[in-house]
């Protein structure tokens, strides 16, 4: 009996599965670890002091940031601005005003859990930071929190204490 | 005429993934472009106002007070500082502030004075650096104390 000859197959194109595979593990990887649409008004310039015993913000969404620098012999305050998306400076004191003050009274008011975040330079003064707590004093901010980076392995930096 | 391969036979009878591929791509590039990651920030959180210089400030009515135990800070220059708690001074040294603070909280909690109500307050200079408020901040937490706040510059 004489045996049938299988067609030639025209396939020429190459397998694409394993690059599906990869870019499908890849896109699950970026959607779970980013941050997207979560502006937060930062200053990315600050240069944070290092902590060993922070703890996460998980909900940033009940939050204010404030980055605070220094400005002659006042500090300069910048927030987010929510309506238009850019970060703006509040000024702590303006003549009889204080801005600051009344921005975080209006938080308060929408939101009682809200909370503050303080990003400030390492080497920063005291006399600023001072200013911008004595305001959070003022409009009765209680939770606030100050942030810090987490140290870089392998600089010989003491290891975190667990409490 | 008839062509010649169109009579071939395909076995490769699967869907056209060239739109699925392209789409994926396009999303990949997005979330890699638009997408910011946690760069190892965490915080530390205070629940305490600041306070008048001496952990005074104005008590609410009908509420005791809590214990409170001042920190003096001081930076002497932009890599050292100085931390004085009661008698006791310590220099650059947040592991050294950690073990006498928590020396103080056993000895008041001998005391019959609970550590939920002992509030650390830090009295730090005007020109004192940020980073070694952080320190002692830190020590204080080390020593599990769990009201830390700030009060006014001295």
């Amino acid at each position: 009996m004489k045996g049938r000859k299988m067609p030639a197959s025209t396939v020429t194109h190459p397998n694409v599965t394993p690059l599906i595979d990869i870019v499908m593990c890849l896109i699950i990887f970026y959607m779970l670890v980013a941050r997207i649409g979560v502006a937060t008004g930062a200053d990315k310039k600050i240069d944070l002091p290092v902590s060993f015993q922070g703890v996460d913000i998980k909900d940033l969404g009940n939050t204010v940031t404030l980055n605070v620098s220094a400005a002659g012999e006042n500090p300069l305050v910048t927030t987010l601005n929510p309506s238009t998306g850019a970060t703006e400076e509040v000024k702590v004191v303006d003549g009889a005003r204080k801005p600051l003050k009344a921005l975080l009274q209006v938080l308060k008011g929408q939101n009682q859990n809200f909370k503050v975040i303080i990003r400030a330079d390492q080497d920063l003064d005291y006399r600023y930071l001072e200013k911008v707590l004595a305001t959070c004093s003022e409009a009765q901010v209680r939770d606030i929190n100050f942030a810090t980076r987490l140290p870089q392995a392998g600089l010989g930096i003491e290891p975190r204490v667990q409490p | 005429m008839k062509l010649k391969a169109a009579s071939k036979i395909h076995y490769d009878a699967g869907p056209n993934m060239t739109p699925l591929v392209d789409i994926v791509m396009v999303i990949l590039i997005f979330l890699m472009l638009t997408g910011t990651f946690a760069v190892g920030e965490h915080f530390l959180r205070s629940n305490l106002p600041l306070t008048a210089r001496g952990g005074g400030g104005a008590a609410a009515p009908n509420v005791p007070l809590d214990e409170p135990l001042e920190i003096r800070v001081d930076s002497q220059s932009s890599e050292e500082w100085l931390a004085q708690v009661g008698q006791w001074q310590i220099r650059n040294s947040r592991p050294a502030l950690a073990k006498q603070l928590t020396e103080m909280r056993e000895a008041l909690n001998a005391n019959k004075t609970p550590t939920e109500k002992i509030q650390i307050v830090i009295n730090p200079g005007r020109n004192t650096k940020y980073k070694h408020l952080v320190a002692v901040y830190e020590a204080a937490l080390e020593a599990r104390f769990q009201k830390v706040g700030f009060s006014t510059a001295h």
